[in-house]
C-alpha cells in the first residue's frame, strides 16, 4: 500500500493531544512491572528490593531454617507481587528473587533454572497469543539487576557466562553491590575493568537511549550511562545525620548515606528504573527480546513467513495419530499380557482346587473306613 | 575467592608489599577457568626483639571458577605433600640435619561477609581441610558490616560451625593443666571466632600519627584499631602469642594423625614387626 499524501494541518485537529489521551488510558489502567533480582546470597538483593520500593516487599530468610536448604545444591525461584500505588498510579509489581545462585562449590549450569523461567514466561505469552482469551498474568521480565559482588578486581568467569546468557534474553542491568566496602578511587577502576570486560566478551547490557530533545534530559542520560555498571548501597534503617533523617548505614566510623550521589548511585538507578525508563524497559521487553524469542522459536519449529500455519497443524496432527496408535498398541499389549497373568493364576487356583478337594475326598474315605471298623469292633463287642 | 583481601592482608600483616597485584585483573582472561596457584613466599621479620621466618602460601584463583571442587583436592595435596615430605625425611637412615619444614601451620580461610551464615562451598571446604590442617575462619572486609551485622554474623557463622561440626583451631585450653591467664587469654579469643579483618597498605596521618587505613567519603576505618577489626588481636596470636601452640599442634595432633592414617593404609600395623619403608 503506497503512503498517502504527507502534510501538516494548519488548522489544529486535535492530533496532538494523542499523548494525553494515551496518558489517561495508562494512568487508569495500571501498569505491570516485573523485576529480577540474580546474584549470590549475601549481596544484598532482598535489601534492594526493600530500599528500592520503601515497603518491606521480601522478609529476610529465617537464620535458623537455614540448615535445611544450606546443603541443598539447587537454584530456587521466589515470585514476590506487590501492588504499589503512588498517586493514584498503580503499578502491579513482581520481583523474582533467585535463592542458591552461585553458592555453591560447583555452580555449573546454576543459571539453567533461571534462563528457563524467563523463556518459560515468554512462552507462556506465545501460547496464549493464539487462544480465544487473550488475558493473561504477564510475568515477563522486564529488567534483571545482575548482582556483582565488590571484589575489586573484575568479573568472575560465572558472572561472565551468566551475563552472557541473560543479556540476550532480557534487559539486563549490572550493579555492584555492597559498594560501601569500596573507595572511590577503587570503585572507578572497579567499574572501568567491568565495563572493558562486558565489552570484551560482547555482553549487550542494557542501555537506554542518550539523545533526546531536552538538552537537561540528555545531559542526565549521559551521567547516567557514564555511571553504568551502578554501585548501589541499601538499607533499611533511617540514621541521623545533620539533624536530618536519611536512609544509611551505621559504622563506628561514620554513615553510608543510600540516597547521596557521592556515595553510590542508587539513585541514579531508582531513576533510571522507575521515573524515566520503566516504560522504556517495559516495550523493549516485548518489542525485542520478546519477538526475537518467538523468531527463534518458531524458525526452530521448521516455520517460515511464506508457510501458514495449516501444514504446522497438519504435522502436528500426524504426530498425534502416530502417537495414539502407539499408545493404543501399548495399551493392547499390556491388557494381553494381563490377560496371560490372570489366566495362569486361574490355572494355578483350580488345581489347588482340585489337590484339595482329592485330599478332602482321601480324607472322607478314611473317615468311612474307621467308622465301619468302629462298627465291626461295636458289632464283635456285641455277640 | 578472589578478591576477598587475602593478599592486601598478607601485605597488611607483613608490612610490606609481600604478594604483588598479578595479571588477574585482565579482562581478556577473566572468564577462562583457572587453575590454582599455590605459591610460598617467605620474608624475615622482627617480632618483639624474635627474629620470624614467616612463609606465606597465597592461593589465587581459588573460588573463582564456575566449578570449584578440584581446587579443594589441590590444596589438600599440597598440604599432605609436605607431610609426604617430612615423613620420608624422618624414615632416613642418615637424615638432612638442614632439612626445612615446609608445613603449614595455620590455614586462615577468608569467609565473605554475606551476613548469612557459611555457604555450602565454605563447609565442605573447611571439613576437608580441618583434619590436616589448623583451620581459623576470617571474616574479610570487615568494613562492609555494621558492628551489630558483624556480631549476628559472626555468631550464625559460629553455629554453622558446630552445627556441621567443622574441626578448626579453636584455641584450645585444659582446664585443669593451663593457668589462669592462658585460659582467660584463650577463652577471649575464642569468642572472637572468626575473626574480622581490613586490609590496607595505604596510610595517611591522623591525628598527628601515621595510620593505616581505608578512605570513605564518610569516615576513615583504621586497620589497627581493635574498635574497628580484630586485626590486631589475630596478628598478635599469629606471629608471637599462639605461635608455639598452632605449630605444636601441627606437629603432635595433624601430622601424627596423617601418619597414623597413611602408614595403615599401606599395610602397616602397630603389631607388625616390619619397619617403616627406609629409603
Amino acid at each position: 500500500m503506497a503512503p498517502g499524501p504527507v502534510g501538516a494541518t494548519n488548522v489544529s485537529v486535535g492530533i496532538a493531544n494523542l499523548p494525553n489521551q494515551r496518558h489517561k488510558i495508562v494512568s487508569r489502567k495500571g501498569t505491570n512491572f516485573t523485576v529480577m533480582v540474580v546474584g549470590e546470597s549475601g549481596l544484598g538483593k532482598t535489601t534492594f528490593i526493600n530500599t528500592l520500593f520503601t515497603t518491606l516487599m521480601r522478609e529476610y530468610k529465617r537464620p535458623e531454617h537455614r540448615f535445611n536448604k544450606q546443603m541443598d545444591r539447587t537454584v530456587a525461584i521466589d515470585v514476590v507481587r506487590a501492588d504499589i500505588e503512588e498517586k493514584g498510579f498503580n503499578v502491579r509489581l513482581t520481583v523474582i528473587d533467585t535463592p542458591g545462585f552461585g553458592d555453591y562449590a560447583n555452580n555449573q549450569d546454576c543459571w539453567v533454572p533461571v534462563i528457563k523461567f524467563i523463556d518459560d514466561q515468554h512462552q507462556l505469552v506465545m501460547n496464549h497469543e493464539t487462544l480465544p482469551n487473550r488475558k493473561i498474568d504477564d510475568l515477563r521480565v522486564h529488567v534483571c539487576l545482575y548482582f556483582i559482588q565488590p571484589t575489586g578486581h573484575t568479573l568472575k568467569p560465572l558472572d561472565i557466562e551468566v551475563m552472557k546468557q541473560l543479556s540476550s534474553r532480557v534487559n539486563l542491568i549490572p550493579v555492584i553491590a555492597k559498594a560501601d566496602t569500596i573507595t572511590p578511587a577503587e570503585m572507578l577502576a572497579f567499574k572501568e575493568r567491568i565495563r572493558d570486560c562486558i565489552s570484551t566478551h560482547d555482553i549487550q547490557v542494557y542501555s537506554p537511549a542518550v539523545h533526546s530533545d531536552d538538552e537537561e534530559t540528555t545531559r542526565r542520560n549521559t551521567s547516567t550511562l557514564a555511571a553504568m555498571p551502578f554501585s548501589i548501597i541499601s538499607s533499611e534503617n533511617d540514621v541521623v545525620v545533620n539533624g536530618q533523617n536519611v536512609r544509611g548505614r551505621q559504622y563506628i566510623w561514620g554513615v553510608a548515606e543510600v540516597e547521596n550521589e557521592n556515595h553510590c548511585d542508587f539513585k541514579k538507578l531508582r531513576n533510571l528504573l522507575i521515573r524515566t525508563h520503566m516504560h522504556d524497559l517495559i516495550s523493549t521487553t516485548h518489542d525485542s527480546h520478546y519477538e526475537a524469542y518467538r523468531v527463534s522459536k518458531l524458525t526452530a519449529e521448521g516455520r517460515t513467513d511464506n508457510d501458514p500455519a495449516i501444514s504446522a497443524r497438519r504435522n502436528f496432527e500426524a504426530k498425534m495419530k502416530e502417537e495414539e496408535g502407539a499408545l493404543r498398541k501399548r495399551f493392547a499389549e499390556q491388557v494381553k499380557v494381563e490377560e496371560n497373568r490372570f489366566r495362569q493364576w486361574e490355572q494355578k487356583l483350580i488345581s489347588e482346587r482340585d489337590r484339595l478337594n482329592e485330599d478332602l475326598d482321601k480324607q472322607h474315605t478314611l473317615v468311612k473306613q474307621l467308622e465301619e471298623e468302629l462298627e465291626e469292633i461295636i458289632a464283635a463287642r456285641k455277640r | 575467592s578472589s578478591g576477598s583481601g587475602k593478599s592486601t592482608f598478607v601485605n597488611t600483616l607483613c608490612e610490606s608489599p609481600v604478594i604483588l597485584r598479578k595479571d588477574h585483573l585482565d579482562a581478556e582472561k577473566a572468564a577462562a577457568p583457572k587453575t590454582i596457584n599455590i605459591t610460598p613466599t617467605t620474608i624475615e621479620m622482627d617480632e618483639d626483639g624474635l627474629k620470624l621466618s614467616l612463609t606465606v602460601v597465597d592461593t589465587p584463583g581459588f573460588g573463582d571458577n564456575i566449578n570449584n571442587e578440584p581446587a579443594f583436592a589441590d590444596i589438600l595435596e599440597y598440604i599432605e605433600h609436605q607431610y609426604e615430605e617430612i615423613l620420608s625425611q624422618e624414615s632416613r637412615i642418615k637424615r638432612n640435619p638442614r632439612f626445612q619444614d615446609n608445613r603449614v601451620h595455620v590455614l586462615l580461610y577468608f569467609v565473605q561477609p554475606t551476613g548469612h551464615g557459611l555457604r555450602e562451598m565454605d563447609i565442605e571446604f573447611m571439613r576437608t581441610l580441618g583434619p590436616r590442617v589448623n583451620v581459623i575462619p576470617v571474616i574479610s572486609k570487615a568494613d562492609s558490616m555494621t558492628p551489630q551485622e558483624l556480631n549476628a554474623f559472626k555468631k550464625k557463622v559460629m553455629e554453622d560451625i558446630s552445627h556441621y561440626k567443622i574441626p578448626i583451631y579453636d584455641f584450645p585450653y585444659d582446664e585443669d593443666e593451663d593457668d589462669e591467664e592462658t585460659i582467660e587469654e584463650n577463652t577471649e579469643l575464642r569468642g572472637l571466632l572468626p575473626f574480622s579483618v581490613i586490609g590496607s597498605e595505604d596510610e595517611i596521618v591522623l591525628n598527628g600519627r601515621r595510620v593505616r587505613c581505608r578512605q570513605y567519603p564518610w569516615g576513615v576505618v583504621e586497620v589497627d584499631n581493635s574498635k574497628h577489626c580484630d586485626f590486631s588481636k589475630l596478628r598478635y596470636m599469629l606471629l608471637s602469642s599462639h605461635l608455639h601452640d598452632v605449630k605444636d599442634i601441627t606437629h603432635e595432633v595433624l601430622y601424627e594423625s596423617w601418619r597414623t592414617e597413611k602408614l595403615s593404609k599401606e599395610g602397616h600395623h602397630d603389631d607388625d614387626e616390619e619397619e617403616v619403608v627406609i629409603d
